[in-house]
């Protein structure tokens, strides 16, 4: 790709970025450009990351079923937003794996990030 | 605790900046990298494609064609390897003293409470340099490598500086054996 072309793509992304969040939020849509697709997971994924961090900090969850039940959730909602909503053909992506993966682990250290310190900030002064 | 825990999710995000904004200086944004960066993601999206659509044929003409593309891709990766290595060890050089000096402020310093027990291989790491056998406490270096991989790899997404995902699959495919047809 040229750096013309690459411009011109980026101009197209700032002015399609409303676009993008439309897309991601209708059921269905058609995602001729995977990347873009990929894009969505993976900030989807981050968010996801977050508000569990949150919850499981303020709840809170504690020990290996915080870790598990986070992995569960998170795969699950992908899972059913790829398949069920947009109902994609994992196949065109390289399977399921490929886009479980995306972003999963930048995902687990986001959420082990505002899990530690909600925990933290609400729930320090007890031990385990 | 709380405020020391805040503390190190801010440093972490100023390093990160930081971080990028010398690579920007020192690589990013000069002529060499970008031309081969560009190179490299155009030569990797056309062998993604050339392997979808040939990828099971036996035809010799096209295995040649491929392998000399992968010979190329995988000079161009080499060259932008060492366009960045340079400014990277500055960069780790630096990144290294400011490590040992917010691990000094921070010597044997409960930082947080972790609400798991750490496995025991993390324990070295997450109880570093802390007094007791209270293994939820959480020393500095293990919230700060949890921060910094979070927040860098993001802030290198949403500035454009991560590379693209054909690259890093055609990156890591070279690294690894080669299929059998092309032995």
């Amino acid at each position: 790709m040229s750096s013309k072309n690459k411009s011109v793509d980026g101009a197209n992304k700032s002015k399609g970025g409303e676009t993008v969040w439309r897309k991601a939020f209708t059921a269905h849509t058609d995602w001729p450009d995977k990347e873009e697709f990929l894009d969505v997971i993976y900030w989807m994924r981050q968010a996801i990351g977050i508000v569990l961090g949150l919850f499981w900090g303020v709840l809170p969850l504690k020990g290996f079923l915080g870790l598990l039940l986070f992995v569960v959730v998170n795969a699950a909602v992908i899972y059913f937003y790829v398949n069920n909503f947009q109902t994609i053909d994992e196949e065109e992506y390289g399977g399921m794996w490929e886009i479980t993966k995306e972003g999963f682990m930048t995902s687990f250290a986001g959420f082990l990030v505002t899990w530690i310190i909600m925990y933290t900030g609400l729930h320090g002064s007890f031990s385990l | 605790m709380w405020s020391d825990s805040l503390l190190i999710v801010f440093i972490s995000i100023c390093t990160a900046f930081l971080g990028e904004g010398l690579t920007w200086i020192l690589v990013y944004r000069t002529e060499k990298y970008q031309k081969l960066k560009v190179e490299v993601e155009r030569q990797s999206k056309k062998l993604e494609k050339r392997k979808e659509a040939h990828g099971d044929s036996l035809d010799k003409q096209h295995k040649k064609k491929i392998e000399r593309e992968e010979e190329r891709l995988k000079n161009n990766n080499r060259d932008l390897s060492l366009v960045k290595m340079k400014s990277m060890f500055a960069i780790g050089f630096a990144f290294t003293a400011l490590l040992s000096m917010f691990n000094s402020i921070f010597d044997g310093r409960v930082v947080a409470k972790l609400p798991f027990y750490p496995i025991s291989w993390i324990q070295g790491l997450s109880h570093r340099n802390l007094p007791g056998d209270d293994y939820t406490d959480c020393s500095f270096i293990f919230l700060y490598i949890l921060c910094t991989m979070s927040i860098r790899q993001n802030i290198q997404k949403l500035l454009g500086f991560a590379p693209s995902r054909a690259a890093s699959k055609q990156g890591g495919a070279l690294f690894a054996a080669p299929p059998a047809q092309f032995k």
